[in-house]
């Protein structure tokens, strides 16, 4: 089947995993029936439901979810690792569930390549050997894989380790030859199978840090299981969120955080610092008063009165933001000249952009009642925040809903 | 909360065997009281229903020996095997004997410092020393080239089947129930068989030994590689890997260790059966023992026997060598003792030794490495010649790497020469020593003096009489004369029924009368008293022992050598010292079988207890349990599946080796199996094979089933 038209890289359509004997049959099931009563009534395990997303060039997205909701299950079907009861995968536009083993091969050897959750290194085998391992199936010659190997090592932090063997390694260590080996045969695609689920929360948190700052210089198409939802909001661009083989919810962090699809996914958000997931771009609204530098002022003034606005946003007529006009310059006009608002304007007031994380916009409204004025990259007005909305962010609608648990704000 | 409803399927089925265990007493007491006022006699299988099976087999031996030229299975198939396996045995014997003595020597030490160091080495050279030394150089080196030939097979066989069978499920489990099979089936069963197909001098010989070492090479094979991790196999696919990629660099090398375990087995199995493989052909050490235990020289037979220790002890320790070299090649570190214990490190002298005996391997190595850095200069400084630059840095550091195999064919190419410069001629007469002569005197010592000890009820003649009078006869009287046989059956089936359930009842049921109508009655009823008294006195020595080794390291640590030992020994070569005690007769038969299986007995009985989970004995101490209490309470209840697996291989055991005795007196199936053997009458040596396979199944499958049902318990 050829790909619907899509510009995703990775394209993921209804698939299906059901693990039994028969899974044709469980597949004609009514699909209303939940995984439990499908297992009960027929013994097969549906492991993946009907599942459809697409991951674009150079995003990370993260499939999130508790342990035995599928997730590895998922991500091995778009490798066809595991080979999925229904449904398609394109990658690149090309079928891989029509693929032959040949080509199947080919595109595990150049586009995508895995790290595991328990690392899965060859034990037998020198780090250096491990690393240039997908290399090495590809028929390299060694001197040319060992230098690739000793290139990529270096990159992960584990020069001069090429001639131990993985036992003589830490975990985290051992993971960082995992992401090697991953990386060697630089691949456009990288699975991550709940890679630092197995390490220490210290080490954790490093490796994140570090896989970040990797994907700035490679900007490679991740996909990265976690059950941590900490972790998939520190790391995603996108999240889809899994609960017994189906995706109950896609979205950015923030979306997720603050408009949780199920009370399943809002038991996850409840962890979750707000203020550092939540952006600009989630609370910000269109400002009331928008002005332009011919408007009269005394129009102005009186769009303000209505609207009980500090301030109104001024533009220019191909709508780049030229400054904030405060109530009380135009009550008391400091050098007025009568024709033009631009001498009222305060052009060096603070804006921020639609990612300011909101615990920034905490601290930026604390002390004013003004509006903060959201500019986007073309330097046009995107909406306003101001305190009150940054307020109404912080408090949940869960939260807001049980107010028993509601938390104090300093 | 209670659980009622466990507890009452639990009271379900005590109340099932009482019920049945008050069958099994009226069975075997009073219905033969009933029987016996029957006007008919039930007592013996009635002979009007023996099948006579060996009417037609015997006319197809017939058959075979008037075909053998003309028929296509044996031209194209057998006839050629045959010759092939024949080619390559007089090919080993000719290199071995043909090699000077010194070579072999230098050789085997060679091997054991490669493989396992200077300790396995000495004890290499040491072994064939000794076996030079009592004069059976050549017989030693005959049963060498037999084992040689029949270990390449098997594993050649072996370690392909197992890489099918660990990637073909299909063919894995068609493969298991054929290997149990081989494994349960005592290696008298296939001889006939195997001598009526492959009839070429020492040919059978090599197949039966092949037949029976075979399993483990398939089994571990298999094993290895299905125990490499599954995330590890999947990363190698993840990578794009061909399924024989991923088979030769990642599932391979990590079961390579499995695999090395197996070929260890396949050697000491097939050294097991070589006095038995005598029987139909093979030469060497095994015939020497067989010989002489048949003309009662058991000074002779002693020596070919301990000939017989010994290479299976160089063997172990070599391949186990190897096996470990596998695992743990950089773990011999610098100052270690090469072969004095280490702990002998405080006394001077000791270490006065070892600093000689390691500057000595030193220069050896150096020696080694001057000679392959040598090598490597002019060999490489040829490939310069074509502008082959980086072969020639490839091959200096493959020649450095091995060294040591450059420098020991150096050293055999040097023993060549000047053994072909001044021949060495035979083992030197000079350097033997004769055991025979005071063997045989201490051995009719031992008769005098120890088969009864003054007029004490003591010594081995009241030990024999003892268990033939209170045991055997009495057992085999019941079950030949006393028990009916529709009852022996029906008892039978019941305590497979309580021991294993219904499926195994039936099909004991069926394999007891067929063994009747193979007309094997009296024989099987035979064996089987000689199994049940030898398993009970193993037992009673065993599971204390177990229980005991259990409790005290001292005891465990003293066993240990003892136990390695008899688990070394080739199972006929107990027969030998016990010949000399026992007479022959059935009494040796059972001693040999209470040798033979004592150590998986114990070793499974200590350590069932020991793997008791800490937490659990901790709790029954927690609670104030005395070491008594928390032992019956606690530790023998959990260790019960490992105790009744070493029962499972006692029975095993024993039964195997009851069947060999019928080769002294042991009577039974043995004796049937080995006669028929003997007067080339093949209808009955299969007819005794049959009731022997079809009593070993009956017995292993129950006592497996009996196992795996007290596991399920105890989840
Ligand atoms: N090979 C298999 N056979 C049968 N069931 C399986 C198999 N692999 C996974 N499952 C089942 O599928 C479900 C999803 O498993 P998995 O994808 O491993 O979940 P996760 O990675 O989210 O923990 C689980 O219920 C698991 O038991
Ligand atoms: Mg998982």
């Amino acid at each position: 089947m050829t790909q619907p038209k899509s510009d995703a890289q990775i394209l993921c359509k209804n698939v299906w995993k059901v693990f039994g004997p028969r899974p044709e049959q469980v597949r004609q099931l009514d699909a209303g029936l939940t995984k439990d009563e499908i297992l009960a009534q027929t013994g097969h395990v549906v492991a993946v439901k009907d599942v459809s997303f697409e991951v674009q060039k150079g995003e990370i997205f993260v499939v999130m979810g508790l342990s035995g909701s599928g997730k590895s299950t998922l991500v091995r079907c778009i490798s066809r690792l595991i080979e999925p009861t229904d449904g398609h995968v394109w990658v690149d536009g090309d079928d891989i569930l029509a693929m032959s083993r040949k080509q199947l091969r080919a595109l595990r050897r150049h586009k995508m390549s895995m790290v595991f959750q328990h690392f899965g290194l060859f034990p037998h085998r020198k780090i250096i050997d491990n690393v240039a391992y997908g290399l090495e199936v590809q028929g390299i010659k060694k001197a040319e894989r060992h230098a690739r190997a000793r290139e990529v090592l270096e990159l992960v932090g584990l020069a001069g380790w090429e001639n131990h063997y993985p036992g003589e390694l830490s975990g985290g260590m051992q993971q960082r030859v995992g992401i090697a080996r991953a990386l060697a045969v630089d691949p456009e695609i990288m699975l991550f199978d709940e890679p630092f689920s197995a390490l220490d929360p210290l080490i954790r948190r490093e490796m994140q840090d570090e896989l970040l700052a990797l994907q700035k210089m490679m900007h490679k198409t991740i996909i990265f299981i976690t059950h941590d939802f900490l972790e998939a909001v520190k790391l995603g661009d996108r999240i889809a969120i899994m609960k017994d083989g189906q995706v109950v919810q896609i979205g950015t962090p923030a979306q997720v955080v603050m408009n949780p699809a199920t009370d399943y996914v809002r038991e996850f958000t409840k962890d979750v610092p707000r203020s550092r997931v939540i952006t600009a771009q989630n609370v910000m609204q269109p400002p009331p008063v928008v002005a332009s530098p011919t408007d009269a002022a005394e129009a102005v003034a009186q769009k303000l009165a209505r609207f009980e606005c500090v301030a109104a946003c001024v533009q220019d007529e191909q709508g780049h933001f030229l400054g904030l006009l405060p109530r009380e310059h135009l009550a008391d006009p400091p050098q007025y000249n009568g024709d033009d608002l631009q001498s009222l304007l305060v052009d060096d007031c603070p804006t921020i952009t639609p990612d300011t994380l909101l615990v920034e916009l905490i601290r930026l409204t604390m002390n004013s009642d003004a509006p903060l004025p959201v500019i986007n990259k073309q330097n046009r007005l995107a909406g306003v925040v101001d305190r009150s909305m940054v307020m109404a962010a912080l408090a949940t609608p869960a939260e807001a809903a049980d107010s028993e648990e509601k938390p104090t704000l300093q | 909360m209670i659980n009622w409803q466990s507890l009452s399927s639990r009271a379900a089925v005590n109340k099932r065997d009482i019920l049945a265990l008050a069958a099994l007493f009226v069975i075997i007491f009073l219905l033969p009281l009933l029987f016996a006022q029957l006007p008919l006699n039930v007592s013996h299988f009635p002979e009007a229903l023996n099948l006579h099976l060996r009417q037609p087999i015997d006319q197809f031996q017939d058959w075979v020996v008037g075909h053998r030229a003309t028929s296509p299975a044996f031209v194209y198939f057998f006839d050629p095997v045959s010759d092939a396996i024949d080619w390559g045995i007089r090919r080993a014997e000719d290199f071995l004997l043909g090699t000077p003595w010194p070579v072999i020597l230098l050789a085997a030490f060679l091997l054991g410092q490669w493989a396992g160091g200077l300790r396995v080495a000495l004890l290499s050279v040491a072994g064939l020393v000794f076996m030079g030394g009592v004069g059976l150089w050549t017989e030693s080196l005959q049963t060498l080239a037999l084992m040689l030939v029949a270990v390449l097979i098997s594993l050649a066989i072996g370690i392909p089947l197992g890489i099918l069978a660990a990637r073909y499920d299909r063919l894995d489990s068609l493969l298991r129930p054929v290997l149990d099979a081989m494994q349960t089936m005592p290696a008298f069963v296939y001889l006939i068989p195997v001598l009526l197909f492959f009839g070429i001098a020492r040919v059978p010989s090599v197949v039966a030994t092949v037949i029976y070492a075979l399993p483990p090479a398939i089994r571990l094979t298999n094993l290895g590689i299905r125990q490499v991790p599954g995330a590890t196999v999947e990363a190698a696919r993840s990578f794009g890997s061909t399924p024989r990629q991923t088979l030769v660099k990642v599932q391979l090398p990590l079961a390579r260790p499995t695999i090395m375990a197996g070929v260890n087995q396949t050697i000491m199995m097939a050294l097991g059966i070589v006095v038995i493989a005598a029987l139909i052909g093979a030469g060497g050490l095994g015939r020497e023992v067989l010989i002489s235990l048949q003309r009662l020289r058991v000074g002779q037979g002693l020596m070919a026997g301990l000939a017989i220790v010994f290479m299976a002890i160089i063997l172990d320790r070599i391949s186990q060598g190897f096996a470990r070299q596998e695992l743990a090649s950089t773990n011999r570190g610098a100052g270690r003792f090469v072969l004095l214990p280490q702990s002998w490190a405080k006394f001077g002298p000791a270490r006065a030794l070892e600093g000689l005996l390691q500057a000595g391997l030193r220069q050896a190595a150096a020696f080694a490495r001057l000679l392959a850095d040598g090598l490597a200069s002019v060999a490489g400084a040829g490939l310069r010649l074509f502008g082959l630059n980086d072969a020639a840095a490839a091959l200096a550091s493959q020649f450095r790497r091995h060294s040591f195999f450059i420098g020991a064919v150096f050293l055999l190419a040097v023993a060549l020469a000047v053994t072909a410069v001044f021949p060495a001629g035979d083992f030197p007469q000079a350097w033997q020593f004769d055991l025979t002569r005071p063997v045989d005197n201490a051995v009719s010592w031992m008769r005098d003096n120890l088969y009864q000890i003054g007029d004490l009820p003591l010594g081995t003649g009241p030990l024999s009489d003892f268990l033939v009078i209170y045991g055997l006869n009495p057992l085999r009287n019941f079950l030949q004369n006393w028990l009916p046989w529709p009852l022996v059956i029906l008892g039978v089936t019941l305590l497979v029924y309580l021991a294993a359930g219904g499926r195994l009842a039936i099909f004991s049921a069926a394999g007891l009368f067929v063994i009747g109508l193979l007309g094997m009655w009296d024989m099987a009823m035979d064996t089987l008293s000689q199994v049940i008294v030898a398993v009970a006195v193993t037992a009673l020595i065993a599971l204390p022992l177990g229980v005991l080794s259990a409790r005290s390291d001292a005891v465990e640590l003293t066993l240990r050598p003892v136990l390695d030992l008899l688990q070394t020994i080739p199972p006929f070569v107990y027969l030998v010292p016990v010949i000399m005690l026992f007479n022959i007769g059935r009494v040796p038969g059972i001693i040999a079988s209470v040798l033979y299986a004592l150590p998986p007995g114990i070793r499974l009985t200590n350590l069932g207890i020991r793997q008791v989970s800490h937490s659990a004995v901790e709790a029954s101490q927690a609670f104030g349990a005395t070491g008594r209490q928390t032992l019956f309470k606690v530790q023998l209840p959990l260790a019960l599946p490992s105790i009744m697996m070493g029962v499972n291989q006692i029975v095993m055991m024993v039964l195997a080796m009851v069947i060999i005795s019928g080769l002294v007196g042991g009577g039974g199936l043995g004796l049937e199996a080995v006669t028929g053997l003997a007067k080339n009458q093949t209808g009955r040596g299969i007819e005794a094979g049959l009731a022997i396979v079809i009593l070993a199944m009956i017995m292993d499958r129950a006592t497996q089933a009996w196992v795996k049902r007290r596991q399920k318990y105890l989840k």
